[in-house]
């Protein structure tokens, strides 16, 4: 009954996938899964199952649709792509990063 | 906006789940297949490639299970299974599921037939116009030195107070009779009539859906017959003709015109004349006809109080308000024209004026059958709890498996929520029936009998105590899931005993909260019980076996009191029909009265002595009665003092018994044979000379003696008579007998009332034996349930301690004080229940104490025999199980787990 780890970090990987789609463009699950851990330089070990959960959340908000395709070696997969309210979303939760980042680096930095 | 977006994608994610199923099945693979490629090309091997990509991967399951959490509608398909688990667990165990529906069908089911019968005769509001606003009007009598007295209202009275009141929106005066009708003009039949003021449905709020409603013009001198029929009349004399305004019937032996009809459900209420007169059993309300005062009416400052009114508030006027304007009203009047007595008023709203006598008795059921329904719900949980320990196991094995504690808990209450839901489903079934019942058994004169049914409000009642019912009983055993330790559970030895001790005390918690709940049962069912055999075991004062009664009434155009002669004319009825019924066979005596004998007081009057005049505050009131001279052969009544009357008397017809009681009040320290009585008989001025004393006797109700004073009919014959016949025939066989003399001497008289004595002392007190039945039934309801508790804890206790019990056999402990030690266990919750419910039950009391008749609250027999029953029960449930632990074989006991 404990908690799996992807629980706390719920919100951060919704923004990575759609930063991930930002610049690869429409990519299949694995091809997200592997891009985040390269990304992060593979500091972030999460289960790459987490990701389905994660696109199914992000497809029911509407910020990307899916489509059956078929991949580079020829496999059938599921590709997914950004819609226009998922670039606005991630405009948005972009700022609301920086701003947090920004407020806590002041809290974090030696007292003048 | 995007959750509802959400919910859409996820109820229609839940129809299409096995699509969508393959779907990921098929997206899932593809992960797996493209990451083993990746790997290969990495230079692994094909087992390498594929071990790395699924520990890449993480749970395959669990990755499926959250995205179907997010999918789906999870706690829907949560709670499916939950019940499809139940559902099997349940049928599993058929004895227990049985029983527990059983309980809880019989619990439901009484409760909710009791519920409907209080909500249609105490809780239903009357079909009529803001029915709140309505009131029944009564004046009050006070005179120094007695109490304040509540009586009907005088014509007058009533309009002096309509006409002055500012309070009042309207008010309308009326008298309920039961009238003739006779459709053939011979042998009328008996219904309830209403003759009323013209405004009574105005005031009520009701129109008749055909015809017309009166106007002031019916009510005048000379007018024609007119009359409105209730719904029932209609349907009854008419069979519903559409066409029926304009017909005529006969109505008191006078033909009259139909002028309208009410719509069904206004339903008029019986009213008592005043709280002291006693409604015999209720005649639907059929016709009602204007009411034309009489000279007598228009000219009585005082007196003739003998009418009902009801009243319509204004708006924004209370009911105090409107009281304290009345009364002053009044007390300006007792004033200006110099009344001796103080004149008051009582306003009662309706509703309650009508359920006056019953709700207490009512309510009193209600919360027995409550009583009842928490003991087997108490049952009910002491069962599921046994299962749930039973149930460890199983229920650590889920928590290991990863169930949260929320889980557990629903499971549990699932369980008992679906034997809550079949059991309200039966119990609503059987409510059905149970009214049914309730209506055959109930006394007839309990009011507004006609409107109960099984309705709406009762059904969201039924449902609602069938989800207490399941939270009840289900909410020990839920808690107790959560507090199992799964690894000590899953272990199968001793450390289960540990646990197991804690549910033992728990259940023998809820055994002695039963005991307690039986033992005010069953003391309050001994009071009543008690305190009826007492009302029908005292001293009467007559004898009424053997007695047949017929009740007369002279309703036939030829008596009427225009006519000069009707006086002459009653009295030769009387006459005749009196010789009549003495040819009847086995006939021993046959005597005359002015009232049934048991229906309360009525012939009210005021004791005059002309010798020892008494301002009118304090004149003794007696009850008039007008016999013949074998009245008290008849009745079995011992004479006193001086002499019966006799034929003779019939040459000085001015002659009177007394009771003991009216020598007691009238005549204080005096003997009373010789003094006269003045101004008793109507419309004569003679006096009466007292000629004996009679014994007292419980002739108007079993509940006391009035006051009698007894007339010869020949001096006054009224127009209402009871023949009372002594005869060694049965009163089956006389009746026919009886009926058939008395139409033939004049087919147009009316019969209201032909029955023995014994059936009219029964019915008179229905109430009273109805309460007493039921209560028994709900005591030894009570009782059996709290014995299957103490049985089931008991069972339960010696089938855990087998181990122990076993090695105390083996240690050499003899069969007695195993017993001893079972018995001993027994009597902790049992003591302690009853001792609780001893206390609780000096608590009730205050409240059962209004129903008890001559019966002291504590009454030591009621008391202690309940409390002693329930040990003796108590012992003889605790003995089988106590038994079975000496009759363990230890050899047994030991190996087994």
């Amino acid at each position: 009954m404990a908690e799996s780890k992807s629980d706390v970090l719920q919100g951060t990987l919704d923004l990575m996938v759609l930063k991930t789609l930002e610049s690869m463009g429409p990519l299949h699950g694995y091809g997200i899964a592997r891009r985040i851990e390269q990304v992060s330089n593979n500091g972030l070990s999460i289960n790459q199952g987490t990701i389905y959960p994660a696109l199914l959340r992000l497809e029911q908000r509407s910020w990307v649709k899916a489509e059956w395709g078929t991949s580079e070696t020829g496999r059938r997969a599921k590709f997914y792509s950004l819609t226009r309210g998922g670039r606005k979303q991630i405009e948005q939760e972009t700022e609301n990063w920086e701003r947090v980042a920004t407020t806590m680096a002041r809290f974090l930095a030696p007292s003048n | 906006m995007d959750w509802i977006r959400i919910s859409l994608s996820r109820c229609a994610a839940f129809f299409r789940k096995r699509k969508l199923d393959a779907d990921l099945d098929e997206e899932l693979q593809a992960h797996i297949d493209l990451a083993i490629e990746e790997n290969r090309r990495h230079g692994m091997n094909e087992k390498q490639a594929r071990t790395a990509a699924l520990r890449a991967f993480g749970g395959l399951t669990q990755a499926r299970e959250s995205y179907r959490i997010q999918r789906g509608l999870p706690w829907f398909e949560e709670a499916r299974r939950d019940v499809r688990y139940a559902v099997r667990q349940l049928r599993k165990s058929p004895g227990f599921t049985l029983t527990a529906i059983l309980t809880l069908a019989l619990g439901i089911g009484a409760t909710t037939s009791v519920f409907s019968v209080v909500n249609g005769v105490l809780l239903k509001p009357f079909a009529f116009r803001d029915p709140d606003r309505l009131v029944v009007m009564r004046e009050a009598m006070e005179e120094p030195g007695r109490e304040r007295s509540v009586e009907p209202d005088n014509y007058l009275h009533f309009v002096r107070l309509k006409k002055e009141s500012r309070t009042l929106e309207d008010a309308a005066i009326f008298q309920q009779r039961g009238m003739s009708i006779s459709p053939t003009g011979d042998h009328p039949r008996i219904i309830g009539s209403v003759v009323t003021s013209p405004n009574l449905f105005r005031v009520l709020g009701v129109q008749p859906m055909l015809g017309r409603d009166f106007v002031d013009a019916d009510a005048a001198k000379g007018a024609a017959n007119v009359a409105i029929l209730s719904y029932e009349g209609w349907q009854a004399f008419f069979g519903g003709d559409p066409k029926v305004v304009g017909k005529t019937l006969q109505f008191g032996g006078d033909p009259t015109t139909v002028i309208g009809v009410l719509p069904p459900g206004a339903r008029f209420p019986r009213l008592t004349l005043a709280p002291n007169i006693a409604t015999s059993a209720s005649l639907a309300t059929m016709v009602f006809v204007p009411l034309t005062p009489s000279d007598w009416d228009l000219s009585a400052e005082t007196g003739n109080f003998n009418y009902s009114v009801i009243a319509r508030l204004k708006n924004d006027v209370t009911l105090a308000q409107a009281s304290a304007e009345l009364e002053a009203l009044q007390n300006a009047y007792t004033i200006s024209a110099h009344l001796p007595i103080h004149l008051g008023i009582a306003l009662t709203p309706l509703a309650s004026d009508v359920t006056a006598g019953i709700s207490g008795a009512l309510w009193l059921m209600f919360a027995a059958v409550g009583a009842v329904l928490l003991i087997a719900c108490v049952n009910l949980a002491n069962l599921q709890l046994a299962r749930a320990v039973s149930a460890e196991r199983e229920t650590a094995v889920r928590a290991a498996l990863g169930a949260s504690r929320g889980q557990l808990v629903r499971s549990r209450l699932t369980e008992s929520m679906l034997l809550a839901l079949a059991g309200g489903a039966a119990g609503v079934a059987l409510a059905f029936t149970g009214v049914r019942l309730l209506l055959a058994l109930v006394p007839e004169n309990v009011p507004r009998l006609n409107e109960v049914q099984v309705s709406t409000p009762v059904l969201l009642f039924a449902a609602g105590l069938s989800i207490t019912a399941a939270l009840v009983s289900g909410v020990l055993p839920a808690l107790r899931s959560l507090r199992v330790d799964p690894q000590s559970a899953l272990q199968a030895n001793s450390s289960r005993a540990v646990n197991s001790r804690d549910g033992l005390r728990t259940r023998s918690i809820l055994v002695a909260g039963q005991v307690a709940c039986t033992v005010v049962l069953l003391i309050i069912t001994s009071l009543v019980l008690r305190s009826f055999s007492r009302l029908l075991r005292q001293d009467r004062g007559f004898d009424s076996s053997h007695v047949t009664l017929a009740q007369v009434d002279l309703f036939a155009p030829e008596f009427g009191d225009k006519l000069p002669n009707s006086k002459a004319v009653k009295l030769a009825f009387a006459d005749r029909t009196l010789t009549a019924l003495q040819q009847l066979p086995g006939v021993q005596s046959v005597t005359i009265t002015s009232a049934v004998p048991l229906t309360g007081e009525t012939w009210v009057d005021e004791l005059k002595r002309p010798d020892h005049p008494l301002p009118e505050a304090q004149r003794p009131l007696i009850n008039l009665r007008w016999i013949n001279d074998d009245y008290l052969a008849t009745m079995r009544i011992p004479l006193i003092a001086g002499r019966n009357l006799t034929a003779a008397d019939r040459a000085n017809p001015y002659v009177a018994l007394i009771s003991e009681r009216t020598a007691r009040e009238g005549f204080p320290g005096e003997n009373p044979i010789g003094r006269t009585l003045s101004d008793i008989v109507p419309d004569d001025e003679h006096s009466v000379t007292i000629i004996g004393v009679v014994a007292d006797t419980r002739v108007n109700g079993l509940k006391n003696a009035a006051p009698m004073v007894y007339i010869p009919y020949w001096t006054f014959t009224p127009w209402t008579l009871t023949f009372l016949v002594r005869s060694s025939e049965p009163s089956n066989a006389l009746i026919p007998e009886m009926r058939r003399s008395i139409w033939q001497i004049d087919p147009q008289v009316a019969i209201p009332s032909l029955k023995s004595m014994d059936d009219q002392l029964s019915e008179s007190v229905a109430t009273d034996r109805f309460q007493a039945m039921a209560l028994s039934g709900f005591g030894a309801a009570a009782l059996l349930l709290a014995l299957l508790g103490v049985y089931g804890v008991l069972a339960y206790s010696v089938t855990l301690r087998r181990r122990e019990f076993g090695i105390r056999i083996a240690l050499g402990s003899g069969k007695d004080a195993l017993i001893g030690l079972v018995l001993r266990q027994a009597a902790y919750p049992v003591l302690l229940g009853t001792g609780a419910g001893l206390v609780m039950t000096v608590i009730a009391l205050r409240w059962v104490r209004s129903l008890l008749y001559q019966t002291p609250v504590m009454d030591p027999l009621a008391v202690g025999g309940s409390v002693a029953l329930l040990l003796v029960a108590g012992a003889v449930a605790a003995t089988v199980p106590a038994r079975r632990a000496a009759s363990i074989d230890p050899m047994r006991a030991l190996r087994t787990e």
